[in-house]
């Protein structure tokens, strides 16, 4: 079985944010790691190699450091990948990334499966696998928990609200959207890290993947801003040490909100 | 005139409280951008239109037994038929389980761009400016959609619910919709449990901040027991194994609406806080100034859980 998984370095959503110009994050405040949701579709694509054979590539677009993602997944397991290293991608929209990743893809061939995790931490949009599935003309299930694989054909659950699952019959080739707690994704060995080094990790251009919808002008929607959420409410926040916050706190629910 | 249509949402004969909500925005997004809000009905039988049109001036149905259930590739054929056979400018969907699984596709079926998990819109001389959150709910960001038309998902509860009212126009649009790749076999429940944690008065939620299954249990398991009520949790404590599933609060877990909520180590992602924020009183403890749940929080507290939780046991005494 081959399996490509698409996997996206985010920040460390704990970091300290500093909007530059209305327009970036400050990087140099930031620790990066690998998006959580993708380690669940790492795990999902190892344990489908172990059951069944064959290959897992990673396949990821951004600049030089996302690397350092791309070899955690290698030492999990995976064998190989691809980084589309292009500033135009970095600089397009979902649909570029998507773009540049179906191109990626396209040029290993015959990829039974593509996972990706259900949405990235920081631009939660939710859009990219859907995308990558219609480019490569074949289905799609978002939101998978749960993935049984006879021959070509899988019986997928889709989460739903409230704790429901639907329950979908589909064939490979396919694109799965995978959610967390699917699995327990593994911690990368020693030696799974020092093979990790030596791995095979293809660095591209756009262009050398065959996609031409880059930048600006290859995406469909713009950038106009960002900033910090203003919110009309803020808790009233209790200060002092944490004895003495806790002691007031307990104080204003006994006294105040009267709920204890 | 050109249509913002709502592409409504339905389960088991009934129209989801989303769909509301979507012809909500519909209305405001046709009102800067000189357009008239409508809603598709796509289905096997056209049976809620009726229904539909109490909250739109008009309705289009697209009926076909490939629709008696949804899939991505039955939804966005039908979309296509409705766009193409009216004079539609954008497409709003609701940013939920199925949304989120078909309007991307329909976005690359119109040639079009998306802009998902909106919370709202402003319009600037017939543009929309759509805002979103990103980065876990720190920081919101606006985009403008360059094709000339757009698809937009929205966050549940971004916009009100429409009151119903009207007596909307009902027309059928004749579209042959092919067998989805993708069969619905059924719909299970995952989540049964020996414990029902809405009916609790008191909750003591952890999140990842709690570290592992030892510490949740020391400081989330007994602050909930010392107060006489029940433990909860966030996504990821479930996910690692440190609780049952059905002691999830969230988008994907329990709906709860306690006297008192106390969230530690939670950042109040958007998917948890759609399952708490109906509570009465809700406290939040967490060591980062800026996590979104003081947004929502009554009383905070920036510091350690592992310091907080256990001051307050010795503070109620
Ligand atoms: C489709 C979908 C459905 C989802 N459904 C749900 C759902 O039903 N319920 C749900 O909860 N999530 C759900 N999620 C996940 C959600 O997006 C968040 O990832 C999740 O809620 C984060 O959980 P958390 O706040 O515990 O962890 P994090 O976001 O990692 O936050 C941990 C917090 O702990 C704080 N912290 C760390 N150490 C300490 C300490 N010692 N003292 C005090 N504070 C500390 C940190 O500052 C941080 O704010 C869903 C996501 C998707 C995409």
């Amino acid at each position: 079985m081959k399996i490509v998984v698409c996997v996206k370095e985010v920040p460390d959503m704990e970091s300290k944010f500093k909007i530059i110009g209305d327009s970036k994050i400050d990087e140099s405040q930031i620790a990066f790691k690998m998006n959580d949701f993708d380690q669940y579709a790492v795990e999902a694509a190892l344990q489908l190699k172990e059951k069944f054979g064959g290959e897992v590539m990673i396949v990821s677009a951004g600049p030089e450091r996302v690397a350092k993602e791309v070899r955690q997944a290698f030492a999990m397991g995976a064998d190989w990948g691809i980084q589309v290293q292009d500033p135009e991608v970095d600089a397009g929209d979902s649909f570029v990334v998507a773009s540049a990743l179906f191109g990626a893809i396209k040029t290993i061939g015959d990829v039974d499966l593509v996972l990706t995790g259900v949405q990235a931490e920081d631009d939660q949009a939710a859009v990219t696998g859907v995308m990558i599935a219609d480019m490569m003309g074949v289905p799609h299930c978002t939101n998978v928990v749960k993935l049984d694989v006879d021959g070509k054909n899988m019986k997928v659950n889709r989460e739903l609200e409230g704790g429901k699952n639907e329950v979908i019959e589909m064939a490979m080739p396919a694109v799965l959207s995978i959610q967390s707690g699917m699995n327990q994704p593994r911690y990368p060995t020693l030696p799974g890290i020092m093979k990790a080094k030596k791995k095979r990790l293809d660095v591209k251009k756009a262009a050398e993947v065959g996609c031409t919808a880059v930048g600006a002008a290859g995406s469909k929607t713009s950038f106009v801003k960002m900033f910090f959420p203003v919110s009309d409410h803020k808790a009233e926040i209790i200060q002092g040490d944490p004895k003495a916050a806790a002691a007031t706190l307990v104080n204003k629910l006994k006294n105040e909100a009267k709920v204890l | 005139m050109a249509r913002i249509l709502v592409i409504a949402e339905h389960r088991n004969g009934a129209l989801s409280e989303g769909t509301l909500e979507l012809c909500k925005a519909a209305k405001a997004i046709a009102s800067a951008a000189g357009a008239q809000p409508a809603a598709a009905l796509l289905s096997k039988d056209g049976s809620l239109a009726a229904e539909l049109a109490k909250y739109v001036p008009e309705v289009f149905t697209v009926s076909d037994g490939n629709l008696e259930n949804y899939t991505a590739d039955a939804y966005t054929q039908a979309v296509k038929a409705v766009v193409d056979a009216q004079d539609v400018k954008g497409v709003v969907i609701a940013h939920s389980y199925d949304g989120v699984d078909f309007a991307a596709k329909v976005a690359m079926a119109l040639g079009c761009g998306i802009v998902s998990n909106c919370n709202k819109i402003e319009a600037q001389g017939g543009n929309i400016t759509f805002t979103r959150n990103t980065y876990n709910g720190k920081i919101q960001e606006q985009k403008t959609v360059k094709t000339d038309k757009f698809v937009a998902t929205f966050e549940k509860g971004a916009f009100d619910k429409e009151e119903a009212g009207g007596a909307g126009s009902v027309t059928a649009v004749s579209a042959s919709i092919s067998a989805s790749r993708t069969k619905v076999k059924e719909v299970v429940e995952t989540m049964a449990g020996s414990v029902d944690i809405s009916q609790a008065t008191i909750i003591v939620s952890g999140g990842r901040g709690t570290k592992d299954k030892d510490k949740y249990n020391d400081v989330i398991v007994n602050l909930a027991k010392k107060l006489g009520g029940e433990y909860a949790a966030s996504r990821p404590v479930v996910d690692s194994g440190w609780t049952d599933a059905a002691r999830q609060v969230g988008q994907s877990g329990k709906t709860v609406t306690p006297k008192l909520y106390i969230a530690a180590g939670i950042s109040g992602a958007i998917q948890h806080v759609a399952g708490m924020k109906g509570s009465q009183c809700i406290v939040a403890i967490n060591k980062d100034p800026e996590a979104p749940i003081f947004n929502i929080a009554t009383y905070g507290i920036v510091g350690d859980l592992f310091e907080v939780i256990p001051a307050m046991m010795e503070a109620i005494g």
